[in-house]
């Protein structure tokens, strides 16, 4: 039993089945992309427990107990895009579209972990993230312009109450328990 | 080989330590699985089946002693950098652990696996222990050399652990690496052909301590990714001591010492240029390690 995307999911595989396996055959969640199978290029990228991982190196029979999100609920259907999204569509980043699920999941888990980056720290931070259409200049300017969102966001609560998770930081646990729920990632 | 391995998650190390010692199930442990998940696209086959070492607590203890660390086997390549990141007598190790790989592996792929994997010549933290004189603790299910009765728990050199691991050592469940504390420079360098978290070409790892003038008294250089092992490069080695720790100098002398390591060959470089740019990257870990704050625990 898998818990992905706050939803209990029974699955039927192989326990060293890679998780991005199962997302795509057995769940129908084809937002994460299989692609190199190494690790290298991120098009697989998850959050589990709130770490942003390649699911092609995930077997499946280690995922019980633990929480799985997948691109497909960083945006709920229905509601607004959040910032890293939002600022992707609006710098014209995407291209084929390919590397998009990876790249969102990995600049959420940077901004989490970094809410004030450098075009250095993303670039870094993107050493996990291949885009074969090489349009990382617009990438990374939406990472930039995310963050700048995001601390526009957290700033007015960030005075008020010292230092709350922002909105990117949120796990499919964290979510549960908190409501309503404004942009995110 | 099995088609449909196995897959153990056992809570606690005796039961790890159990299911391994039965030899005739051909189990293995399984660490952060980042090496093992690729068995198939390197062609090899499973084994017939798996110990997680995931839920075991004494495997992710982090402690701080005043004459040593001990990292338990099981923390991440991100844990262990987060860890290590003040700390300039161990900087060595966090440099390594902080730029590993890329953020998604760093954050799945562990301490024990990075030593344990016979087969990956590229592992970051292994010359980065070797230069500080790193020891691990193991557990060798069914030893037969467990004379003292510890259940097969034993303490032993890095550098003996890397020898004996893989083969009838496939089945050893390293649990702790226990780094010793004094104050020295450390510093690590690697090439990757790209920045996109492929295989570092070559990787050294230097630490050492200097006299009040700047003198190298004793120095470690470690050397990883060239040969099938990483090693210490002893000649080397004996002709710094007693110079001042000098970036150039010691790229020069390492061009023209005996007992280099020797390149393998690969799809990504030919041999040669492993060797070729060991000395650059000798270069570029002392530099490293010079740059690193004055303060810090030591």
């Amino acid at each position: 039993m898998l818990t992905v995307n706050g939803a209990a999911r029974l699955v039927d595989a192989p326990p060293m089945t890679s998780l991005a396996s199962v997302l795509r055959e057995n769940l129908a969640l084809t937002g994460t992309k299989l692609v190199c199978g190494e690790g290298f290029c991120g098009a697989c990228l998850v959050e589990l427990d709130g770490e942003a991982v390649p699911a092609c190196l995930v077997p499946v029979g280690l995922v019980e107990g633990h929480d799985v999100r997948t691109i497909e609920a960083v945006t709920p259907r229905g509601e607004p895009l959040g910032a890293v999204q939002r600022a992707l569509k609006d710098s014209d980043a995407v291209q084929c579209g390919m590397c998009f699920p990876g790249m969102t999941i990995s600049l959420t888990a940077m901004l989490r972990a970094n809410p004030d980056p450098t075009a250095d720290d993303v670039r870094d931070h993107l050493s996990g993230n291949i885009c074969r259409c090489t349009g990382y200049a617009r990438i990374v300017e939406s990472a930039l312009a995310a963050a700048a969102a995001l601390r526009e966001i957290r700033g007015p609560r960030d005075r008020a109450n010292g230092a709350p998770r922002d909105q990117a930081s949120r796990t499919p646990r964290d979510r549960a328990s908190r409501a309503p729920r404004g942009p995110v990632s | 080989m099995s088609a449909t391995p196995t897959l153990h998650r056992p809570d606690t190390l005796a039961e790890a330590s159990s299911l391994l010692a039965d030899g005739q199930r051909g189990l293995i442990p399984l660490a952060g699985a980042t090496w093992l998940m690729r068995s198939p696209l390197r062609g090899q086959p499973w084994a017939p089946g798996y110990v997680s070492l995931g839920a075991l607590a004494e495997l992710r203890v982090l402690d701080r002693r005043p004459g040593e660390f001990r990292f338990g086997a099981s923390l991440s390549h991100a844990q262990l950098a987060a860890a290590t990141a003040g700390d300039r007598d161990v900087r060595v190790l966090h440099q390594a652990a902080a730029h590993s790989a890329n953020p998604g592996v760093r954050a799945r792929a562990t301490l024990g696996g990075n030593l344990c994997t016979a087969e990956f010549a590229s592992a970051d933290l292994t010359p980065a222990l070797l230069s500080l004189d790193a020891r691990v603790v193991v557990l060798d299910p069914g030893d037969p050399g467990d004379l003292a009765g510890a259940g097969g728990r034993r303490e032993l050199p890095l550098v003996e652990h890397l020898r004996s691991r893989g083969g009838a050592g496939s089945r050893r469940l390293l649990t702790e690496v226990v780094v010793p504390r004094r104050s020295r420079l450390t510093g690590h360098a690697r090439l990757p052909l790209r920045r996109a978290g492929d295989y570092p070409v070559a990787i050294v790892s230097v630490a050492c301590d200097t006299d009040t003038a700047g003198i190298v008294e004793d120095i470690r250089v470690a050397v990883g990714s060239v040969e099938p092992v990483a090693r210490r490069w002893p000649e080397l080695e004996q002709l710094l001591v007693g110079h001042p720790l000098d970036p150039v100098h010691a790229a020069r002398t390492a061009r023209e010492c005996a007992g280099a390591p020797l390149g393998r060959a690969g799809v990504d470089v030919p041999g040669w240029y492993r060797e070729r740019v060991v000395p650059v990257l000798l270069r570029r870990a002392i530099t490293a390690a010079l740059a690193a704050p004055t303060t810090g625990q030591a």
